[in-house]
């Protein structure tokens, strides 16, 4: 047939470029409202939960029985049930209504209660919900700083940078995962080079990074995945037990971490049971509560590709947001892996965070090019920077980030490739040299790199392992260098663990080395004129971009 | 111990940092660069003592978290336990990784020998779900 030269405009637009399938509910390619997922009901006796959204104790898989014994208050339970579906959404929305009131009701509730209030909010719902339920007052933001060759020394530049745009933690991932110790000590010495107090964490299979956090080299962790179906557990090698000793392994190391999971990834791995990818996604926050641990990476993850091809899977994206949060996990709320290949609709995937206000609006922004990210990119990245701060000066909305001009920009970028190069030195480990601190503090990414000796890098890599390096050594190969600064900042970090205070819920440090959780500053909002509104020398900072001008004089630039 | 309350005591660190110490008996304020530099600060000065731990788990129960809580107090008693045996009672719990003798013998061992009960409990009761819904070794 002849089309038109509208269809063909249309054709051509990237949004074609997505994939989108229709729902199949028998296989959990259904975004939050399947027919298969139970009806909520709860039965306690004697103070344990006996039967739970229609299945009896006896018939109850590992994750029901864990939700049952560790997430859920069954003492409040069955009054915390009876309220309708409606009810509770309606506190969740009520601004009146204090976020410590919901948490005392939501204590009680069930995961298919929990999917049954969602369901009856629709997307502004939700974000005025998450605006009052998030358990930080403060947002804040979260890199990524990853290279496609290993490369640490453009780890080290790219943590720099994105330190000092303003993110507050900063993760690393390999190609080669033998080059882990490399990569995750230049991304510590990067991130305290440009802004100290920057949290950094290396992902890996959970060993390892239990590991590398044990000995000072990371500050906390993050992918300790959980997930909803018992199968799906189990091939992650995992079940909710193993998950919870790991979890109270890094506190007894002083360090800060939380679980991942997301919706997509019981489908994504071939076993969801024919439930809704949100209830499936209920049950792994539930198991994060159980665990005691005090926050989670979700909002779909690295499976967005799933949800994001059904009717209404953005919406249940943000609705897992909002009941991490509901339940008083810190949320670090996805805005991650690569999701669309269109401007306009990557925009709109982003606003239902970036509006209310998250934990970490992105849980791994890509502060390196796509090719470079080896987390398979993100949903925006460093070409974004400019839109970003744009939008939140549009909008006077807080995403944690600012412009920084260039000349700080490539101070920074240097420092922490000289930094990194005293480091390495110290350590007797493979040589940065001055042509390559000189290519990374322009470059954009590691195509503009010179090559490194892979395989010496790999045997220094192993060395660091064998020769028990600890962030200490990093703290001494710093000072030896002459980079006090960046060695007092990285002992500082490293002297959190004596005291604990930021394995509390949703905790970061500030630039000044202050702890801020939701103990010392809990989200107060309560309606209009309350809670977290940029103002002062924070929206000052907010209203400089690349490109402004005097309003006196219109030729003259002012940022 | 102290009664601490979250809204007055919290961050330990600035708030309280006469009731912190390492586990080898030091004060935040001594871990300088200086000290470093001098090789007075070894890496197990720079790890939380189970004091410390248990404060902190007064401070999540005042702020109406008690599975965080609990995680505190379970992270207490690992303090004890060296970093190998961490890794592989985690690797032990894994599914299918354990018969259920050696799940009760790691219990045993974990009240025995490091007098951590609440980890025993939870491998306790891992044992057993893990019998009902056949993830043991074996």
């Amino acid at each position: 047939m002849r089309h038109s030269k509208r269809t063909e405009i249309l054709e051509a637009k990237p949004v074609n470029l997505d994939g989108f399938v229709e729902e199949w509910p028998e296989v959990g390619m259904v975004a939050m409202d399947s027919p298969y997922d139970p009806e909520p009901g709860i039965r306690v006796e004697q103070g344990t939960v006996v039967e739970m959204d229609g299945k009896p104790r006896a018939e109850f898989d590992f994750i029901d029985q864990f939700i049952a014994d560790h997430a859920i208050d069954a003492d409040i339970a069955p009054e915390a049930m009876a309220h309708s579906a409606e009810h509770i959404a309606h506190l969740l929305i009520d601004a009146t209504v204090s976020r410590r009131a919901v948490l005392g009701v939501v204590r009680g509730l069930t995961p298919a209660k929990l999917l049954a209030v969602v369901k009856t909010m629709n997307v502004v719902e939700m974000m005025m919900a998450l605006q009052k339920m998030r358990a930080r007052r403060t947002p804040s933001n979260q890199a990524h700083s990853t290279s496609a060759r290993d490369n640490p020394v453009q780890i080290a530049a790219d943590a720099a940078e994105a330190a000092l745009r303003g993110f507050r933690e900063l993760e690393t991932t390999l190609g080669v995962v033998r080059y882990a110790p490399l990569a995750a000590i230049a991304l510590q010495v990067g991130a305290q080079a440009a802004r100290p107090g920057v949290l950094t964490q290396c992902a890996l299979e959970e060993a390892t990074e239990l590991e590398l956090g044990m000995r000072g080299i990371t500050g906390y962790a993050e992918t300790i995945s959980v997930y909803g179906t018992e199968p799906v557990f189990c091939d992650g090698d995992d079940t909710p037990w193993s998950k919870a000793f790991l979890a109270s392994a890094y506190a007894s190391r002083g360090i800060k971490m939380r679980f991942t999971s997301g919706t997509g990834s019981e489908v994504q791995m071939g076993n969801a049971e024919g439930k809704s990818m949100l209830y499936l996604e209920i049950r792994c926050i539930l198991v994060t509560k159980g665990a005691g641990v005090q926050g989670l990476q979700n909002g779909s993850i690295s499976c967005i590709g799933v949800p994001g091809a059904v009717p209404a899977g953005i919406r249940a994206v943000l609705a897992e947001n909002l009941i991490a949060s509901t339940v008083d996990l810190e949320c670090a709320s996805g805005n991650d892996q690569s999701f669309s290949h269109s401007d306009m609709r990557r925009t709109a995937r982003l606003l239902p965070q970036l509006l209310p206000g998250t934990d970490f609006v992105c849980s791994g922004y890509s502060g390196v090019p796509n090719y470079d990210n080896m987390f398979a990119g993100s949903n925006l990245d460093p070409e974004d920077y400019d839109d970003w701060n744009t939008i939140q000066r549009d909008l006077q909305v807080d995403g944690a980030l600012r412009h920084v001009p260039e000349e700080r920009i490539l101070a920074a970028r240097a420092h922490a490739a000289r930094a990194l190069q005293a480091v390495f030195a110290h350590l007797e480990l493979p040589p940065v040299t001055d042509k390559e601190i000189e290519a990374v503090t322009y470059a954009h990414g590691s195509q503009e790199l010179p090559l490194r000796d892979v395989l010496e890098d790999l045997k220094a890599a192993q060395s660091v392992l064998d020769r028990g390096i600890t962030g200490l050594d990093i703290v001494k190969g710093l000072e030896a260098g002459g980079f006090t600064e960046v060695a007092e900042s990285l002992l500082t970090v490293l002297r959190q663990r004596i005291s604990g205070d930021l394995l509390h819920t949703s905790a970061i440090l500030t630039p000044e080395m202050e702890t801020l959780s939701a103990v010392n500053d809990a989200n107060d909002y309560a309606g209009p004129g309350t809670g977290y509104r940029p103002s002062g020398q924070r929206w000052e900072e907010m209203k400089r971009l690349r490109h402004v001008v005097s309003a006196s004089n219109p030729e003259e630039e002012v940022s | 111990m102290a009664e601490l309350d979250p809204a007055l005591d919290y961050p330990l660190a600035a708030r309280r940092p006469e009731l912190l110490r390492t586990p080898t008996g030091k004060r935040i304020e001594d871990i300088t660069m200086q000290a470093v530099l001098d090789g007075e600060v070894g890496p197990e000065d720079l790890r939380i003592a189970p004091e410390t731990l248990r404060l902190q788990a007064e401070i999540a129960d005042g702020s109406g978290r008690r599975q965080l809580g609990e995680n505190f107090a379970r992270a207490a008693e690992l303090t004890r336990v060296p970093d190998q045996t961490v890794l592989e009672i985690y690797n032990a719990l894994r599914p299918w990784a354990s018969t259920k003798q050696r799940l009760l013998e790691i219990a045993e061992q974990l009240d025995r020998e490091y007098t951590a009960p609440g980890c025993a409990e939870l491998v306790r009761e891992a044992a057993e779900v893990y019998e009902r819904r056949d993830i043991l070794a074996g």
